[in-house]
């Protein structure tokens, strides 16, 4: 397929224009181009540079939210097809923030990078109780769970959602990920996260390093 | 304790620390006191008498050499209706963030926030600090750009500014009256130090911040009283030649900024803030721990003279009190040497 077409979509994306990344997906999608191509070759590249010039401080959260807007455009065209397709993803994430935090920009972050990377992701939104992570864990049946507090008064509720997995024996089941402004890898390892991570592009960077372990190890 | 600092107004933070024979100390610290005064931090938000009596008992249990009173990020959001959440010990939160245009902003311009009974608390309490403590007295004003996120949304804000600058712009102008307006009335109640709290500016690039935040903090600060510090949360180590510019004489920033590296960039007028980690140390740490990170910072600016030892934010509720008082002996052991205080030797010191 063209690159030169993906490549206007990709920039578009990544100035963050929304009506030009649709419309270009409608347009491709016309042409009969699969809608995973589209996605993979188009969209999540341009997010991954994204988050690259995120990580590297080239661009800040507002470039950051208005590209992952224009991904968005182009990700709501595909998504019902690639649902009917059975797309293989990525991954799958529920993601959400504590029980009493109502913080939700680097939540969102998260959630838009790994949209970006091809992941499926089940967003529980802020003020997430315990009983509705272990719940979503249960029906979704995702690969990572994630977590995110903003205030220390609110992150011990990370503790009591990963042993509220491990009473409900989920706990196996999912790799949980925690970040946040007052979280450190020192708290992630004491609380028995599976993962910590200081920014949202890093965090795809370590939810794939894990996948990778966990086939890896099945492979053996 | 009534003794009046007299002559305070006149003097600019950097005098303050140069007057001082020893590194000034003070930790950003509120909520703790509340365990002090067996409180929740629901009651001190709404009860100015115990509020300021929380506030003495840490002065008196760990002798700062400034008080600030307690960090509330919600007070002027609320004060202008937005809805807030109040829980028993955490710190308030908006729960909604309702305008999406400048025609949204008119029902909140009829409104004098000074009329709203919380705001009027916090006066009353700086009015009580102010009356009551011998030492520098500090209040927060929220800044205009972390308001302006508050009534628009943190995300809604962040895009704003590249798609609707316009937007952004008449809803800082109308942050900018409040904040100025609760400002003015902590000067009034006797307020030494007012710092401004801005911390939604560190997620913005350098140049955003030139167009969005550095010039209504400018506004802010100009023809203010009391000594005008800007403080701003998370890394914002690309920001501090820009907040430099802003007339604040102190930036107090967080923990991920180092200090050391920074200081060459500042103004030696402008005093350097922090910025010992409030989580990391100073909740999840030993007492150990904070004496060694207390001890990294105060090396590694011995050659700046512009340094107040802090801590990167406002303590947690639940910081242990012997980390507190680690912080404040390993602060104060620590003797200052540097230009004008040559007097001691060092090899004496140790």
């Amino acid at each position: 397929m063209p690159s030169e077409e993906f490549k206007e979509m990709q920039d578009a994306l990544e100035a963050g224009n929304a009506t030009v990344v649709r419309t270009l997906t409608e347009k491709a999608l016309e042409r009969g181009v699969d809608p995973q191509v589209i996605l993979n070759e188009g969209l999540i590249p341009a997010m991954g540079r994204v988050g690259e010039k995120f990580k590297r401080n080239e661009v800040y959260v507002p470039e950051v939210l208005v590209a992952a807007r224009a991904m968005y455009a182009g990700l709501d065209v595909l998504r019902p097809l690639l649902a009917k397709s059975g797309a293989k993803r990525a991954g799958k994430m529920v993601i959400g923030t504590v029980k009493g935090d109502l913080h939700d920009i680097g939540k969102n972050l998260v959630r838009m990078m790994f949209e970006g990377a091809g992941f499926e992701v089940v967003d529980l939104g802020t003020d997430v109780s315990e009983k509705r992570f272990v719940e979503a864990v249960r029906s979704e049946n995702p690969d990572f769970l994630g977590m995110s507090a903003l205030l220390t008064t609110t992150m011990p509720a990370m503790k009591t959602t990963i042993d509220a997995l491990k009473e409900a024996g989920l706990r196996e089941s999912v790799k949980v990920l925690v970040g946040g402004a007052p979280i450190t890898h020192r708290y992630a390892r004491d609380i028995g996260a599976d993962g910590y991570a200081p920014d949202a592009s890093s965090a795809v960077d370590l939810a794939k390093e894990l996948l990778g372990q966990a086939s890896s190890s099945a492979a053996s | 304790m009534r003794r009046p600092v007299a002559g305070m107004r006149q003097e600019k933070l950097i005098d303050l620390v140069r007057r001082s024979p020893q590194r000034l100390v003070f930790p950003l610290m509120g909520y703790p006191g509340a365990r002090l005064t067996g409180s929740t931090l629901r009651q001190n938000g709404f009860n100015a008498e115990l509020h300021f009596m929380s506030i003495c008992k840490l002065v008196e249990r760990f002798s700062p050499d400034a008080a600030f009173f307690m960090m509330d990020l919600s007070l002027e959001a609320g004060a202008l209706g937005l809805p807030v959440r109040y829980p028993i010990n955490e710190s308030p939160t908006v729960e909604e963030h309702p305008v999406k245009s400048l025609a949204d902003l008119d029902q909140f311009k009829v409104l004098d926030p000074l009329n709203d009974a919380r705001i009027r608390s916090f006066i009353r309490v700086m009015e009580l600090m102010s009356k009551n403590l011998d030492i520098p007295r500090g209040g927060y004003v929220t800044g205009p750009f972390t308001l302006a996120g508050l009534m628009m949304g943190a995300s809604e804000l962040a895009m704003a500014t590249i798609i609707d600058s316009g937007l952004v712009h008449g809803v800082l102008e109308f942050s900018l009256g409040v904040c100025k307006r609760y400002a003015r009335a902590l000067a009034e109640a006797g307020a030494d130090i007012v710092a401004i709290l801005e911390p939604t500016a560190a997620f913005l690039s350098d140049g955003a911040f030139r167009t969005f935040c550095g010039p209504y903090i400018r506004h802010l600060i100009e023809d203010m009283d009391p000594m005008m510090v800007l403080h701003i949360c998370g890394n914002t180590s690309h920001l501090v030649k820009e907040m430099c510019k802003t007339g604040a004489q102190g930036l107090s920033l967080d923990a991920p900024v180092d200090f050391p590296s920074i200081a060459g960039d500042v103004d030696p007028d402008v005093v350097l803030i922090g910025n010992i980690d409030p989580v990391g140390i100073m909740v999840q740490g030993t007492p150990h721990d904070v004496r060694r990170a207390v001890k990294d910072l105060i090396d590694g600016m011995a050659s700046h003279q512009n340094f107040i030892l802090s801590t990167g934010c406002d303590l947690p509720l639940e910081t242990p009190f012997e980390n507190i008082e680690a912080f404040m002996e390993e602060g104060r052991r620590c003797v200052r040497v540097c230009d004008g205080h040559a007097t001691l030797d060092p090899a004496m010191m140790a």
